[in-house]
C-alpha cells in the first residue's frame, strides 16, 4: 500500500491505495469521479483523459501514486450542470455528443489543446484529437465544439494557447 | 407557442453527459458487490476435456470459480437468440421458413462453454472474486485441457465437403440455405439480356468498437426470488425475455435495468453470454456480481458485424436497362446462431432504388469459428447497396455507358408509387431521381474533370463516386407508448425504444410539447427498466421515431379525447362542445379554458366521469406491425489518392437523405456524420484479421484495429435533408440513423475505383487500406511494364 495526496478539482484528497491502482481507479473508485471513463487499455481511446498539473492526461496509464503531489482536474471539475464550463457549453451547443461516453476525456483533451493552441484550425484540431476515439459523431461536430469553444474563451478574455488551470 | 418538431434544439441529455452525471453501468455499484472475470477460450475449436478449478479456488480473495456444467446443474439451459427475425412484410411470421438442408437451425447458446469451444475468446469458466485483480488473478490459474481441432473462419471454406464442423445440427455448417424470389422469371430474363454482368463482393467483418465496453451487474434477492440485471443494451424487454427462459423463470422475476449506453449500433440489441453469466453467478455466490469488460475482450467477445460474400449478376438489354438480378448472399454468422437479421435485410432490399422486373437470391446463413455476428449498423442493407451499385459501376464500364445514366434510366420513378420490389417491399414514397440530381449539383460533378486534372498537377489521382440507397421498415414489430399526466405540472413519458446516443430524451419531448401544448420541461421521458417498461422492441432499425413517434401521437391524441369529458364538467358545457388548443380544453362559447394538470388534479380527486375508480390521467398506445417508411438518399465521395504511398483522401463528401420529416435536425444530421464515420472505417480502415491458417485473432486492441479519427473524416461534407414525407405515419418521419452508413462503402469504392481507374484489376479488399492501395498500383504499373 502507498499513501497518495493530490489535490482534485481543486479538493485536497488523501488516500493508503494499493501501489499498483492506476489513477483512473482512484478517480473512479475510491472517489466517486466516475465521470472519467475507460474505454480501452491501450491508452489508444482517450476516454479516461484529465488534467495533471495542467497537461491532458491518461488516467488509465498513470499510477495514482505517480500523480502523488500533483493537481488533477476532471470532467466534473470543467463545470457542474448549472455552471457549464465552455468547453462542456461548446458541445450542447453544437451537438459534440451522442452516447456521451467518449466525451469527458475528448472535452479534457480540448480543455488542455485550448491551453495550448493559440490558432485553432482544421488540421491543428484533428491532430490534438488524434488521441481520442469517438464512434458516434464522426468528429464534425466536435471539431465545430473546439471552434465555439475557443471563441467563447476569447470573448470571456481568455486568451487561448495561455494556460488557464494548474 | 412555436412548433418544437423540426427545430435543432440542443439535447437535454447533455447537460447530464457533458458534466460528468451520466450513468453508465460500470459507473453503478451494488453493496457487498463481488468481481467477475472470464478465462476465455484460446482456441478456435477445441474439445474441452477437463478443467480443474482447484488452483483457482485456492488463490486469495477468490468466491466461486464457474463452469458451463455449474450452469447446467443448476437446471438452467442456453439462450434462445431467436435468430430468424420477424419477416420485413408478413411480420408475424420468421423471414425465413425454408431451407435445402430441411432445417432453420437454432443452437441454444450456454453462457459457458461446456464439452467444445468454437470461437477464440469464447467464456469458458467465470472466476467471482472479492475485487478485480484477484478474479483476474485466478483466472491464469485455472487449468483447461483443451484437444484442439480443426477450424473454419471463411464462411465460404465452411461450406465446403471436409470442412471443419461446429455443430451437428447444421451439416456443412449451413444454419439455412434459402432460394427465394421469382426463379422462372429470373431465368427468362438472364436468357434474353444483352449484357450479363457478374462480380463478387467481399463485405468485411467488422468490430462494433462502441465506446463503452459492455458490462454487466447482477443480483440476486433469495427473499422474492428475484434476479436484477443492469447492463447497457439497446432495449431491456428482450433481455429480459431471452435471459429468464435461459434461466428458467418467469419474466416477471428478473429486472432489467439499462442506463446510459455508450453505442448501440446494432450489435447491443442481441443478449450476451457474459451478462447472463454474472447474473446467474450473483445467485450462485449469494452476492452481487459485476464484470467489466476490456478492449481486447471486447475484440473477441462483443458481437460481430458484416461479413457477407455477394456474388452478384445482372442482366441487361441493349439500352441498359435492368432485365432482372440474381445474388447469392453469404453471410458469415461465427460460432452461434446469435442472427439471420442482415440477411434477411440485406435480400429483401437488393434490388434498391431501381426497377427490377426480376429478382432471385440464394442466401446462406453459414457457422465459423469467428466471434458470431449480429445486427451491425444498417444490418445487411449497407451490404446490398454496396453491391448494387458496385455493379452498376462496374455495368456502366462493360457496356460503354456513363455511370449516371445508366442509374438514370434504372431508377424508380415517383409515378411508379406505391412500388412494389420484386422482393415483395413496398415503396410508397421517394423522389430517388431528384435526391441523385440534387447530390450531382451539390458535388458539383460535372465539374470534376477539372479538379481532376488540377490534383494530377499536385501527383494525385482523384476519383468520384456516386451511391443511391433504400432503407427497409424492419427491427422488432412491437412497441408501447404510456403517458400520464400529474397535477403537478408534469407529464410522463414510459417508451420501450431507448437511447443509446440518439437524443430520444430530447425529441420524443419535442414531439410531445406540440401534440399537447405543453412546455418541453414538464415532460420526461423515462425509459430502459422493466420494472415500468412492459412491452418494447428497443432501438434499431430506425425504428424508434417510425413507431414510437406514431404511438406518442395516438397516446396523446387519446389524453385530450379523455380529458374532454372531464374537461367540459369543470367548464359547464358539452363534451362535444370542448376545443383542445396549446395544453388547455376550451370552451369557445364562454372562452374559459381548464389546463391539461388541472384535468388531471381533478381525475385525481373525483375520478372520470362515469369511471369514479379511474384517479389517473394517463393513455396507453401500443402497435405490433409494420409502418412503411423507407429513408433513402444519395452520397457522392470525392476522393484523392497518393500513388506513392497508396494514402486516400477524402476531399469532399455530399450526401442527400430523405429522412422523412426531422425531429430535429441538428440530430439526424449527426446520426449521418456517425455513420459516415463508420462507413470509411470499413472502407479503408477497419481490418479485422484472423488467421485463415491458425484462426487466431490478430486485432485485439484499438492497436491493431483501425477506427476512424478526426482527421480521417471528409474535407469538405455536405449533408443536406430532403423531405418526401411518408403518409404511413403521423409524424411522416422515415429514419436517419443509418442513412449516413448505408450508401457509405459503395460511394467511397466506386470513387476509389474511379481514381485507379486501370490499376483497380479486379475487386480491392475491404478494407483498401493504404498499403493495399499502394500493393495494386505496384502491380498494374509492374504488368505494364
Amino acid at each position: 500500500m502507498i499513501k497518495v495526496e493530490l489535490r482534485v478539482n481543486g479538493q485536497p484528497v488523501s488516500r493508503e491505495v494499493d501501489d499498483r491502482t492506476l489513477l483512473v481507479e482512484l478517480l473512479r473508485g475510491e472517489l466517486g469521479l466516475t465521470g472519467t471513463h475507460v474505454g480501452c487499455d491501450t491508452s489508444q481511446c482517450g476516454a479516461c483523459t484529465v488534467k495533471l498539473d495542467g497537461a491532458a492526461v491518461k488516467s488509465c496509464s498513470v499510477l495514482a501514486a505517480q500523480a502523488s503531489g500533483g493537481d488533477v482536474l476532471t470532467v466534473e471539475g470543467l463545470g457542474g450542470p448549472d455552471g457549464l464550463g465552455e468547453v462542456q457549453q461548446a458541445f450542447v451547443a453544437c451537438h459534440g455528443l451522442q452516447c456521451g461516453f467518449c466525451t469527458p476525456g475528448m472535452m479534457m483533451a480540448i480543455d488542455y489543446y485550448l491551453d495550448t493552441d493559440g490558432s485553432p484550425d482544421d488540421e491543428r484540431i484533428h491532430r490534438a484529437l488524434e488521441g481520442n476515439i469517438c464512434r458516434c459523431t464522426g468528429y464534425v461536430n466536435i471539431v465545430r465544439a473546439v471552434k465555439h469553444a475557443a471563441q467563447a474563451r476569447i470573448a470571456a478574455g481568455k486568451p487561448l494557447g495561455k494556460a488557464n488551470h494548474g | 407557442m412555436d412548433k418544437l418538431v423540426g427545430q435543432p434544439l440542443p439535447r437535454a441529455e447533455d447537460i447530464r453527459l457533458v458534466s460528468g452525471k451520466g450513468r453508465y453501468t460500470d459507473d453503478v455499484n451494488l453493496p457487498g458487490q463481488a468481481y467477475g472475470a472470464f478465462v476465455r477460450s484460446p482456441h478456435p475449436h477445441a474439445a474441452i476435456r477437463a478443467i480443474d478449478v482447484q488452483a483457482a479456488l485456492e488463490s486469495p480473495g477468490v468466491i466461486a470459480v464457474l463452469r458451463g456444467q455449474d450452469y447446467l446443474d443448476d437446471g438452467h439451459q442456453g439462450m434462445d437468440h431467436i435468430p430468424n427475425p420477424a419477416d420485413a412484410v408478413a411480420f408475424r411470421e420468421r423471414a425465413f421458413s425454408q431451407s435445402s438442408t430441411g432445417v432453420i437451425f437454432n443452437q441454444r447458446h450456454l453462457p459457458l462453454a461446456v464439452d467444445r469451444v468454437r470461437h477464440v475468446g469464447e467464456p469458458v469458466v467465470l472466476v467471482v472474486a472479492r475485487s478485480v485483480r484477484e478474479a483476474r488473478d485466478a483466472c491464469e490459474r485455472v487449468e483447461i485441457d483443451y484437444d484442439p481441432l480443426p477450424a473454419v473462419v471463411d464462411a465460404v471454406q465452411a461450406m465446403e465437403e471436409g470442412a471443419p464442423q461446429l455443430w451437428a445440427g447444421a451439416p456443412r455448417n449451413l444454419c439455412f440455405q434459402a432460394r427465394i424470389g421469382e426463379e422462372e422469371a429470373v431465368r427468362r430474363a438472364f436468357a434474353r439480356a444483352r449484357h450479363v454482368v457478374r462480380h463478387e463482393f467481399r463485405n468485411s467483418r467488422v468490430v462494433n468498437c462502441q465506446m463503452e465496453p459492455r458490462s454487466a451487474l447482477g443480483s440476486y434477492d433469495p427473499r422474492t426470488g428475484e434476479y436484477l440485471l443492469i447492463a447497457g443494451s439497446q432495449g431491456v424487454n428482450r433481455q429480459q425475455l431471452c435471459m429468464a427462459d435461459a434461466l428458467r423463470i418467469p419474466p416477471e422475476r428478473l429486472r432489467v435495468v439499462s442506463y446510459d449506453v455508450g453505442g448501440g449500433f446494432g450489435p447491443r440489441s442481441c443478449v450476451n453470454p457474459d451478462q447472463l453469466a454474472v447474473l446467474w453467478a450473483a445467485r450462485r455466490v449469494g452476492c452481487p456480481v459485476k464484470w467489466t469488460s476490456d478492449r481486447n475482450e471486447a475484440f473477441l467477445a462483443d458481437y460481430q458485424g458484416r461479413d457477407q460474400v455477394i456474388r452478384a449478376a445482372m442482366a441487361f438489354d441493349e439500352d441498359g436497362r435492368i432485365l432482372a438480378m440474381d445474388n447469392e448472399i453469404i453471410g458469415n454468422v461465427g460460432a452461434h446462431t446469435v442472427s439471420y437479421v442482415p440477411l434477411a435485410n440485406g435480400s429483401r432490399i437488393m434490388t434498391t432504388v431501381y426497377h427490377v422486373p426480376a429478382a432471385a437470391a440464394t442466401l446462406s446463413a453459414v457457422l465459423t469459428n469467428t466471434p458470431p455476428t449480429g445486427p451491425y449498423r444498417g444490418a445487411g442493407r449497407p451490404e446490398a447497396t454496396h453491391a448494387m451499385e458496385r455493379m452498376l459501376d462496374i455495368a456502366a464500364r462493360q457496356l460503354g455507358m456513363d455511370r449516371i445514366e445508366l442509374r438514370r434510366r434504372n431508377l424508380i420513378r415517383p409515378q411508379q408509387m406505391p412500388y412494389r420490389s420484386p422482393m415483395g417491399l413496398t415503396y410508397d414514397s421517394g423522389q430517388f431521381a431528384a435526391n441523385m440530381e440534387r447530390a450531382l449539383a451539390v458535388a458539383e460533378w460535372d465539374d470534376a474533370p477539372a479538379r481532376r486534372q488540377a490534383a494530377r498537377a499536385r501527383g494525385k489521382w482523384l476519383g468520384l463516386g456516386l451511391a443511391n440507397y433504400v432503407e427497409s421498415p424492419v427491427g422488432a414489430p412491437r412497441e408501447r407508448v404510456e403517458l400520464t399526466v400529474a397535477p403537478d405540472g408534469t407529464i410522463d413519458c414510459v417508451v420501450g425504444t431507448q437511447s443509446t446516443g440518439q437524443g430520444h430524451e430530447t425529441t420524443f419531448r419535442q414531439v410531445l410539447a406540440d401534440e399537447l401544448g405543453v412546455p418541453f420541461d414538464a415532460i420526461a421521458v423515462r425509459t430502459g427498466d422493466t420494472a415500468f417498461v412492459k412491452v418494447g422492441g428497443g432501438s434499431h432499425s430506425d425504428r424508434s421515431m417510425r413507431l414510437g413517434g406514431q404511438l406518442l401521437v395516438e397516446a396523446a391524441a387519446q389524453l385530450r379525447t379523455a380529458g374532454a369529458p372531464v374537461a367540459a364538467a369543470m367548464l359547464k358545457c358539452g363534451t362535444e362542445d370542448v376545443r383542445f388548443e396549446q395544453g388547455r380544453f376550451v370552451d369557445p362559447a364562454s372562452s374559459r379554458a381548464v389546463g391539461l394538470f388541472e384535468v388531471a388534479a381533478r381525475i385525481e380527486r373525483d375520478g372520470v366521469p362515469g369511471q369514479a375508480d379511474v384517479r389517473r390521467y394517463s393513455a396507453a398506445a401500443e402497435f405490433n406491425g409494420r409502418i412503411p417508411a423507407h429513408p433513402t438518399g444519395t452520397a457522392v465521395c470525392e476522393l484523392e489518392v497518393d500513388p506513392d504511398t497508396g494514402d486516400v483522401e477524402i476531399v469532399r463528401y455530399t450526401s442527400i437523405d430523405d429522412v422523412g420529416r426531422p425531429i430535429n435536425p441538428q440530430i439526424v444530421e449527426g446520426q449521418v456524420h456517425g455513420g459516415l464515420a463508420q462507413g470509411i472505417g470499413q472502407a479503408l480502415l477497419e481490418d479485422y484479421q484472423i488467421d485463415p491458417e491458425s484462426g487466431q485473432v490478430f486485432s485485439g486492441s484499438y492497436m491493431d484495429y483501425g477506427v476512424a479519427r478526426a482527421g480521417v473524416m471528409p474535407a469538405r461534407l455536405d449533408v443536406e435533408l430532403t423531405e418526401d414525407r411518408t403518409q404511413g405515419n403521423a409524424l411522416g418521419v422515415k429514419g436517419g440513423g443509418e442513412s449516413g452508413i448505408t450508401p457509405a462503402t459503395a460511394a467511397i469504392f466506386n470513387a476509389l475505383a474511379d481514381a485507379l481507374g486501370d490499376c483497380w484489376d479486379g475487386e480491392l479488399p475491404m478494407p483498401a487500406t493504404a498499403p493495399v492501395i499502394w500493393e495494386a498500383i505496384r502491380r498494374a504499373q509492374g504488368a505494364q511494364q
